[in-house]
């Protein structure tokens, strides 16, 4: 098999060349580790999922077919219309979406909370029935408001939900995006900020999706950052920074240690590739990111 | 393999280099002060064979130990009140005793064939950061003549204010930039140091391509701890290499991780062969 031998002469160069280095560089036998988990088994330190809208032109029955494939176990921020699709496949939606007004209109804003309290007591049950724990919501734009005042606002209205979250069993998770490049005027866009409402709001029901791209970019300080707030956060994305391609040696985050660190916090739940594949088969990127991010 | 493990092979490639020659592409120095249980004499032997062509955040007193091995200072510092980091020039009380520390020892830099020298802007004290700003420039600006004269670039560096140096004032690149635009003299930069930058702001790649005119130094440092830059912290320093060659710089990286492992010399040799991109 083609592939094999070339991965068996690619650890083979590797050996030679650690041979004649004087002290192991260790980087290289990471990854000469991950090769040896191509194929069929990941090593299950991870859960791995990834996001269905990076992969915008590949139908997602395909893409559930090359997900299961590479060893994935989820295809997210799907609803309630493509789960069926997912199932079908053995895969679950480890962080659905389908309710909510979108990113830019969220809980921040008072005049929002009827309807978001509405669209998402409409979602529980479907997720609850499909037997899924998760769902997305978002703070919306600042639009001049102070954080304190966002916070505040944002803690009223989902505290709204929190019966209901509890009863159907269902987290909702608030991304962490970044106001620089992608989403100008978010108001989730530190981590200090979301652990805040975290604490406001004071349920297990509701936690954060910290996103290592959006927060590379606002913040740095990524695995310091995960120590320290990993208990407010329910949900991990990806990225390569900058550009939000792949997150191999092309951008400024070793990925591979942001999942050990991620791994001692005790976290059980999903780490989503949400990475734009920049190469032609987008479905190869999809497998290095996974490998990249499939520690031992 | 149906795609290239491109990390791998940066790492393979880069252990060809090991030993005899490195790429060229970054002019490698290391700090002094990461190796101070081993003599400057023993240090400098290791840099030379290790392929280093300066080590830095040395005083007047060391020059001359350099000097016999060959090797340059990239970021002397000099004495003094000019070698503190918590009071610098945000504060007009230090301004007089700043600017006689700097005219002694700009004179020596250029004698000494160094071209820049460190400085700092001093701690907050709960200044505001336009204040700050201001009052370095004001101070900075008297020595810009001396500085245009003997050809020595004054380097300020960027640290953290979160977990090594509570309030001090410059931590911000955009504050470094503003107060580059401020004093508006190219004898006055930026040390951009990627441990403290990427502590206080991440985004490191995009902030040097977008501030590197502002920039004449860069040190180094594992995310989170300040150890080796290997595969035990968060960033990948080849792709950061990578971009600040792009930006056409000259100047020179300053290794400046503290060593974990027992062998230090083995870490700085790690920490060179991972800094020094094809």
């Amino acid at each position: 098999m083609k592939t094999k031998s070339d991965r068996r002469s690619v650890l083979k160069k590797l050996t030679a060349g650690a041979g004649l280095s004087v002290l192991p560089l260790s980087l290289a036998n990471v990854f000469a580790a991950s090769e040896k988990a191509l194929g069929p088994k990941l090593k299950g330190q991870i859960n791995h999922s990834v996001c269905k809208w990076c992969y915008g032109k590949i139908p997602l029955e395909t893409f559930a077919q090359e997900a299961k494939k590479i060893g994935l176990k989820s295809i997210e921020l799907l609803g309630p219309e493509d789960w069926p699709t997912l199932k079908k496949y053995g895969l679950t939606c480890a962080l659905p979406n389908g309710a909510g007004m979108g990113i830019e209109k969220g809980f921040n804003d008072p005049a929002n909370h009827d309807e978001l309290v509405k669209s998402y007591e409409e979602i529980f049950p479907k997720l609850q029935a499909a037997g899924y724990t998760t769902v997305i919501c978002f703070s919306g734009n600042r639009r001049g408001m102070s954080d304190i005042d966002g916070m505040r606002n944002a803690a009223v209205g989902l505290k709204r939900l929190m019966p209901s979250a509890e009863k159907y069993n269902v987290t909702l998770i608030m991304e962490l995006l970044n106001s620089k490049v992608n989403h100008k005027d978010y108001m989730c866009d530190r981590t200090e900020w979301g652990a805040g409402l975290c604490e406001m709001i004071g349920s297990e029901k509701f936690k954060l999706l910290y996103d290592i791209y959006h927060m590379q970019i606002m913040e740095g300080d990524v695995i310091a950052t995960i120590k320290k707030y990993h208990k407010y956060i329910g949900h991990y994305h990806t990225g390569g920074v900058p550009g939000r391609n792949e997150i191999d040696d092309t951008q400024e985050l070793y990925y591979p240690a942001i999942m050990k660190a991620i791994v001692e916090t005790g976290f059980k739940g999903f780490v989503a590739q949400e990475f734009i594949p920049k190469r032609p088969d987008q479905i190869a990127s999809l497998k290095q990111g996974v490998e990249i991010c499939d520690i031992a | 393999m149906s795609l290239p493990l491109t990390m791998t092979n940066v790492f393979a490639a880069s252990e060809k280099v090991l030993g005899t020659k490195l790429n060229g592409k970054i002019n490698h120095s290391v700090c002094r002060w990461c190796y101070s249980k081993i003599p400057l004499d023993t240090l400098a032997q290791e840099a030379k064979k290790i392929g280093l062509t300066s080590i830095e955040l040395c005083g007047p007193e060391e020059w001359a130990t350099l000097k016999q091995h060959g090797l340059t200072c990239a970021l002397p510092w000099g004495e003094g009140l000019t070698r503190s980091l918590d009071k610098g020039f945000c504060d007009p009380a230090n301004h007089d005793e700043l600017i006689k520390g700097f005219t002694d020892i700009i004179p020596k830099v250029q004698a000494a064939g160094y071209k820049q020298i460190i400085c700092f802007s001093g701690n907050r004290r709960g200044m505001n950061d336009v204040d700050g700003m201001r009052n370095c420039a004001v101070g900075l600006r008297k020595l810009m003549p001396l500085a245009e004269k003997h050809n020595v670039t004054l380097v300020m560096e960027l640290l953290n204010s979160k977990v090594n140096h509570k309030d001090y004032m410059c931590d911000r690149t955009l504050w470094g930039a503003g107060l580059c635009e401020m004093v508006g003299s190219e004898k006055f930069k930026l040390l951009y140091d990627i441990y403290h930058m990427q502590i206080m702001e991440g985004d490191v790649i995009a902030t040097i391509r977008k501030y590197h005119k502002y920039i004449a130094h860069y040190h180094t440092g594992g995310v989170p701890g300040r150890n080796e830059i290997d595969e035990t912290q968060e960033l990948y320093y080849p792709a950061i290499m990578k971009a600040i060659a792009e930006t056409g710089y000259t100047g020179f990286v300053g290794q400046e991780f503290v060593p974990s492992r027992k062998d230090d010399i083995a870490s700085l040799k790690q920490g060179v062969t991972i800094c020094d991109i094809a």
